[in-house]
Protein backbone atom coordinates (compact mmCIF):
# COMPACT_ATOMS: atom_id res chain seq x y z
CA UNK A 1 0.00 0.00 0.00
CA UNK A 2 2.86 2.33 0.30
CA UNK A 3 3.23 2.69 -3.15
CA UNK A 4 -0.04 4.17 -3.51
CA UNK A 5 1.36 7.34 -1.35
CA UNK A 6 -2.32 7.28 0.67
CA UNK A 7 -3.98 5.51 3.13
CA UNK A 8 -6.59 4.01 1.53
CA UNK A 9 -9.98 2.76 3.18
CA UNK A 10 -10.62 -0.71 2.02
CA UNK A 11 -14.26 -2.12 3.20
CA UNK A 12 -14.63 -5.90 3.59
CA UNK A 13 -17.98 -7.64 4.10
CA UNK A 14 -17.06 -10.29 4.70
CA UNK A 15 -19.37 -14.09 5.37
CA UNK A 16 -18.93 -15.19 9.29
CA UNK A 17 -18.92 -18.38 8.71
CA UNK A 18 -15.96 -18.22 5.99
CA UNK A 19 -14.09 -14.93 5.19
CA UNK A 20 -14.87 -13.43 8.71
CA UNK A 21 -13.44 -16.79 10.38
CA UNK A 22 -10.23 -16.79 7.75
CA UNK A 23 -9.64 -13.43 9.41
CA UNK A 24 -10.12 -14.25 12.96
CA UNK A 25 -7.59 -17.00 12.32
CA UNK A 26 -5.24 -14.87 10.08
CA UNK A 27 -5.32 -13.06 13.93
CA UNK A 28 -4.89 -16.20 16.04
CA UNK A 29 -1.58 -17.20 13.54
CA UNK A 30 -0.26 -13.45 14.11
CA UNK A 31 -0.68 -13.51 10.24
CA UNK A 32 -0.53 -9.65 9.21
CA UNK A 33 -2.89 -8.59 6.91
CA UNK A 34 -3.17 -4.29 5.63
CA UNK A 35 -4.42 -2.31 8.59
CA UNK A 36 -6.43 -0.32 5.38
CA UNK A 37 -8.60 -3.22 5.52
CA UNK A 38 -12.27 -2.63 7.32
CA UNK A 39 -13.94 -5.60 8.05
CA UNK A 40 -17.96 -5.59 8.17
CA UNK A 41 -19.10 -9.02 9.37
CA UNK A 42 -22.20 -10.09 7.25
CA UNK A 43 -24.11 -13.90 8.57
CA UNK A 44 -23.73 -14.71 4.95
CA UNK A 45 -22.62 -12.52 1.70
CA UNK A 46 -26.13 -13.80 0.33
CA UNK A 47 -26.82 -10.74 2.66
CA UNK A 48 -25.06 -8.14 0.56
CA UNK A 49 -26.71 -5.77 -1.11
CA UNK A 50 -25.47 -3.10 -3.86
CA UNK A 51 -26.22 -0.45 -1.98
CA UNK A 52 -23.95 -1.62 1.21
CA UNK A 53 -21.48 -1.25 -1.88
CA UNK A 54 -22.61 1.97 -2.77
CA UNK A 55 -22.82 3.54 0.93
CA UNK A 56 -19.78 2.26 1.72
CA UNK A 57 -18.38 4.96 -1.37
CA UNK A 58 -20.63 7.46 -0.36
CA UNK A 59 -18.65 7.34 2.71
CA UNK A 60 -15.40 7.89 1.36
CA UNK A 61 -14.26 4.44 0.93
CA UNK A 62 -11.26 3.83 -1.93
CA UNK A 63 -12.45 0.14 -2.64
CA UNK A 64 -14.91 -2.45 -1.24
CA UNK A 65 -14.38 -6.08 -1.89
CA UNK A 66 -17.11 -8.53 -0.77
CA UNK A 67 -15.51 -12.32 0.71
CA UNK A 68 -17.70 -15.55 1.64
CA UNK B 1 -48.63 -3.41 -15.00
CA UNK B 2 -46.98 -0.59 -16.14
CA UNK B 3 -43.37 -1.41 -16.96
CA UNK B 4 -40.32 0.83 -16.89
CA UNK B 5 -36.73 1.22 -17.21
CA UNK B 6 -34.27 3.61 -15.76
CA UNK B 7 -32.75 5.96 -18.04
CA UNK B 8 -28.61 5.79 -18.05
CA UNK B 9 -27.01 7.46 -15.43
CA UNK B 10 -25.68 9.72 -17.70
CA UNK B 11 -28.78 11.30 -19.18
CA UNK B 12 -30.28 11.54 -15.56
CA UNK B 13 -26.68 13.59 -14.83
CA UNK B 14 -27.47 15.93 -17.70
CA UNK B 15 -30.88 16.66 -16.77
CA UNK B 16 -30.07 17.66 -13.60
CA UNK B 17 -27.17 20.21 -14.57
CA UNK B 18 -27.82 23.30 -12.20
CA UNK B 19 -29.95 21.91 -9.69
CA UNK B 20 -28.51 22.41 -5.88
CA UNK B 21 -31.14 20.65 -4.48
CA UNK B 22 -32.97 17.55 -6.11
CA UNK B 23 -36.06 15.02 -4.98
CA UNK B 24 -35.33 11.52 -6.19
CA UNK B 25 -39.27 10.56 -5.54
CA UNK B 26 -40.21 6.53 -6.28
CA UNK B 27 -43.28 5.14 -7.16
CA UNK B 28 -44.59 2.26 -5.09
CA UNK B 29 -46.82 0.69 -7.49
CA UNK B 30 -46.25 -0.75 -11.05
CA UNK B 31 -42.66 0.48 -11.55
CA UNK B 32 -41.64 -0.87 -7.75
CA UNK B 33 -42.98 -4.21 -9.05
CA UNK B 34 -40.87 -4.26 -12.36
CA UNK B 35 -37.94 -2.91 -10.36
CA UNK B 36 -37.28 0.21 -11.82
CA UNK B 37 -38.07 2.93 -9.50
CA UNK B 38 -39.35 1.79 -6.37
CA UNK B 39 -38.21 2.32 -2.85
CA UNK B 40 -35.10 0.70 -3.86
CA UNK B 41 -34.24 2.00 -7.16
CA UNK B 42 -34.77 5.49 -5.29
CA UNK B 43 -31.71 4.52 -2.80
CA UNK B 44 -29.71 3.23 -5.56
CA UNK B 45 -29.93 6.07 -7.20
CA UNK B 46 -29.52 8.75 -4.68
CA UNK B 47 -26.85 6.80 -4.28
CA UNK B 48 -24.99 6.74 -7.36
CA UNK B 49 -25.57 10.54 -7.88
CA UNK B 50 -24.21 11.37 -4.46
CA UNK B 51 -21.14 9.35 -5.65
CA UNK B 52 -21.11 11.17 -9.06
CA UNK B 53 -21.25 14.18 -7.84
CA UNK B 54 -18.47 14.04 -5.02
CA UNK B 55 -16.29 12.49 -8.46
CA UNK B 56 -17.56 15.66 -10.20
CA UNK B 57 -16.69 18.49 -7.50
CA UNK B 58 -20.03 19.72 -8.01
CA UNK B 59 -22.77 19.71 -4.89
CA UNK B 60 -25.83 18.25 -5.03
CA UNK B 61 -28.08 17.48 -2.02
CA UNK B 62 -30.24 14.49 -3.14
CA UNK B 63 -33.71 13.91 -0.86
CA UNK B 64 -35.30 10.45 -0.99
CA UNK B 65 -38.79 9.54 -0.68
CA UNK B 66 -41.14 7.40 -2.18
CA UNK B 67 -44.61 7.09 -2.52
CA UNK B 68 -47.75 4.30 -3.21
CA UNK B 69 -49.19 5.87 -6.29
CA UNK B 70 -47.78 8.66 -8.50
CA UNK B 71 -50.67 8.29 -10.52
CA UNK B 72 -53.41 9.37 -7.50
CA UNK B 73 -53.69 13.36 -6.13
CA UNK B 74 -54.06 11.83 -2.32
CA UNK B 75 -50.58 10.25 -2.63
CA UNK B 76 -48.77 13.25 -4.11
CA UNK B 77 -50.17 16.10 -1.86
CA UNK B 78 -49.01 15.26 1.18
CA UNK B 79 -45.32 15.75 -0.04
CA UNK B 80 -45.68 19.68 -0.74
CA UNK B 81 -43.32 20.52 2.06
CA UNK B 82 -40.94 18.32 0.81
CA UNK B 83 -41.10 19.34 -2.76
CA UNK B 84 -41.21 22.77 -1.86
CA UNK B 85 -37.82 23.07 -0.28
CA UNK B 86 -36.22 21.31 -3.57
CA UNK B 87 -35.23 23.06 -6.54
CA UNK B 88 -35.88 20.00 -8.70
CA UNK B 89 -37.79 16.44 -8.31
CA UNK B 90 -36.44 13.35 -9.99
CA UNK B 91 -39.62 11.40 -10.47
CA UNK B 92 -39.12 7.82 -10.48
CA UNK B 93 -42.69 7.17 -11.34
CA UNK B 94 -44.16 6.27 -15.14
CA UNK B 95 -44.93 8.78 -17.80
CA UNK B 96 -48.01 9.36 -15.69
CA UNK B 97 -46.66 9.64 -12.31
CA UNK B 98 -44.21 12.36 -13.83
CA UNK B 99 -46.88 14.35 -15.51
CA UNK B 100 -49.40 14.41 -12.53
CA UNK B 101 -46.83 15.83 -10.60
CA UNK B 102 -45.92 18.16 -12.56
CA UNK B 103 -49.67 18.93 -12.82
CA UNK B 104 -49.65 19.67 -9.24
CA UNK B 105 -46.40 21.54 -8.69
CA UNK B 106 -46.56 23.92 -11.61
CA UNK B 107 -43.66 25.70 -10.38
CA UNK B 108 -41.61 23.14 -9.57
CA UNK B 109 -39.20 20.77 -12.46
CA UNK B 110 -40.37 17.32 -12.28
CA UNK B 111 -38.17 15.40 -14.30
CA UNK B 112 -38.55 11.50 -15.31
CA UNK B 113 -35.66 9.06 -14.48
CA UNK B 114 -37.64 6.11 -16.11
CA UNK B 115 -38.52 5.60 -19.82
CA UNK B 116 -41.65 3.89 -19.82
CA UNK B 117 -42.37 1.44 -21.77
CA UNK B 118 -45.31 -1.21 -22.29
CA UNK B 119 -47.99 -2.49 -20.06
CA UNK B 120 -47.17 -6.28 -19.48
CA UNK B 121 -46.15 -8.94 -17.35
CA UNK B 122 -43.26 -10.48 -15.16
CA UNK B 123 -42.84 -13.46 -17.43
CA UNK B 124 -40.27 -14.52 -14.60
CA UNK B 125 -37.65 -12.50 -12.65
CA UNK B 126 -36.00 -9.97 -14.19
CA UNK B 127 -37.90 -10.46 -17.56
CA UNK B 128 -41.14 -8.69 -18.81
CA UNK B 129 -43.13 -8.57 -21.91
CA UNK B 130 -46.06 -6.60 -23.69
CA UNK B 131 -49.12 -8.08 -23.31
CA UNK B 132 -51.53 -4.77 -23.65
CA UNK B 133 -51.57 -2.65 -26.67
CA UNK B 134 -54.47 -0.12 -24.69
CA UNK B 135 -56.35 -0.81 -27.99
CA UNK B 136 -59.74 0.90 -26.05
CA UNK B 137 -61.56 -2.06 -27.72
CA UNK B 138 -60.95 -5.63 -26.50
CA UNK B 139 -60.88 -8.59 -28.96
CA UNK B 140 -59.17 -11.47 -26.31
CA UNK B 141 -62.17 -13.49 -26.79
CA UNK B 142 -61.87 -14.12 -30.41
CA UNK B 143 -57.90 -14.40 -30.29
CA UNK B 144 -57.88 -16.82 -27.48
CA UNK B 145 -56.70 -14.82 -24.89
CA UNK B 146 -53.88 -13.18 -27.28
CA UNK B 147 -54.21 -9.99 -28.03
CA UNK B 148 -53.08 -9.55 -31.51
CA UNK B 149 -52.45 -5.73 -31.03
CA UNK B 150 -49.62 -6.49 -28.80
CA UNK B 151 -48.22 -9.73 -29.52
CA UNK B 152 -48.47 -9.43 -33.68
CA UNK B 153 -45.55 -7.35 -34.64
CA UNK B 154 -47.56 -5.79 -37.55
CA UNK B 155 -50.96 -5.39 -34.95
CA UNK B 156 -52.36 -7.86 -37.36
CA UNK B 157 -55.86 -8.86 -36.78
CA UNK B 158 -56.62 -11.70 -39.22
CA UNK B 159 -53.01 -13.42 -39.33
CA UNK B 160 -50.50 -14.56 -39.47
CA UNK B 161 -48.81 -13.04 -42.25
CA UNK B 162 -45.86 -14.13 -44.62
CA UNK B 163 -43.64 -13.66 -42.37
CA UNK B 164 -44.21 -16.23 -39.63
CA UNK B 165 -41.47 -18.58 -39.78
CA UNK B 166 -41.95 -22.00 -37.65
CA UNK B 167 -43.85 -19.64 -35.10
CA UNK B 168 -41.64 -16.71 -34.58
CA UNK B 169 -41.75 -13.48 -36.33
CA UNK B 170 -39.72 -12.15 -39.04
CA UNK B 171 -38.53 -9.62 -36.98
CA UNK B 172 -36.39 -11.50 -34.97
CA UNK B 173 -35.88 -14.88 -34.23
CA UNK B 174 -36.49 -13.91 -30.73
CA UNK B 175 -40.02 -13.01 -31.01
CA UNK B 176 -42.70 -15.65 -31.40
CA UNK B 177 -45.23 -14.98 -34.05
CA UNK B 178 -48.73 -13.32 -32.21
CA UNK B 179 -50.76 -15.19 -34.74
CA UNK B 180 -48.78 -18.78 -34.33
CA UNK B 181 -49.55 -18.42 -30.55
CA UNK B 182 -53.07 -17.32 -31.09
CA UNK B 183 -53.71 -20.33 -33.47
CA UNK B 184 -51.80 -23.36 -30.79
CA UNK B 185 -53.92 -21.73 -27.99
CA UNK B 186 -57.45 -21.73 -30.28
CA UNK B 187 -56.22 -25.60 -30.93
CA UNK B 188 -56.07 -26.01 -27.65
CA UNK B 189 -59.15 -24.85 -26.83
CA UNK B 190 -60.78 -26.57 -29.68
CA UNK B 191 -61.97 -23.55 -31.14
CA UNK B 192 -60.12 -23.49 -34.37
CA UNK B 193 -63.27 -22.89 -36.26
CA UNK B 194 -63.66 -19.38 -34.96
CA UNK B 195 -60.39 -18.27 -37.08
CA UNK B 196 -62.32 -19.15 -39.92
CA UNK B 197 -64.36 -15.61 -38.89
CA UNK B 198 -62.79 -12.83 -40.75
CA UNK B 199 -61.97 -9.77 -37.82
CA UNK B 200 -63.47 -7.14 -38.96
CA UNK B 201 -61.25 -3.52 -39.19
CA UNK B 202 -61.13 -1.97 -36.36
CA UNK B 203 -62.27 1.42 -35.22
CA UNK B 204 -59.14 2.63 -33.92
CA UNK B 205 -60.78 6.32 -32.22
CA UNK B 206 -60.73 3.89 -29.13
CA UNK B 207 -57.10 3.86 -29.14
CA UNK B 208 -54.56 6.97 -29.71
CA UNK B 209 -56.02 7.69 -33.29
CA UNK B 210 -59.11 9.07 -31.24
CA UNK B 211 -56.85 11.39 -29.69
CA UNK B 212 -56.41 11.70 -25.66
CA UNK B 213 -58.93 9.54 -23.81
CA UNK B 214 -60.63 10.22 -20.91
CA UNK B 215 -63.20 8.22 -18.89
CA UNK B 216 -66.31 9.20 -16.83
CA UNK B 217 -68.07 7.61 -14.32
CA UNK B 218 -70.88 9.45 -12.80
CA UNK B 219 -71.47 6.71 -10.25
CA UNK B 220 -68.30 6.92 -9.12
CA UNK B 221 -67.70 10.76 -9.19
CA UNK B 222 -67.69 12.92 -5.96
Amino acid sequence: MEGLGFAPKIVAFCCQYCAYNAADLAGSMRLQYSPYVRIIRLLCTGKIDSLYILKAFEEGADAVFVAG
Amino acid sequence: MIVGERKPLSEIQEMLKGYKKVMVLGCRTCVAVCMAGGDKEVELLGSLLRIAATKDGSRLEVVEDAVERQCDREYIEPIREKVAACDAVLSMACGCGVQFMAELYADKPVLPAINTNFIGVTESTGVWTERCGQCGNCVLHLTGGICPIARCSKSLLNGPCGGSQNGKCEISPDVDCGWQLIYNRMKQLGQLEKLAEVIPAKDWTTSRDGGPRKIVREDVKI
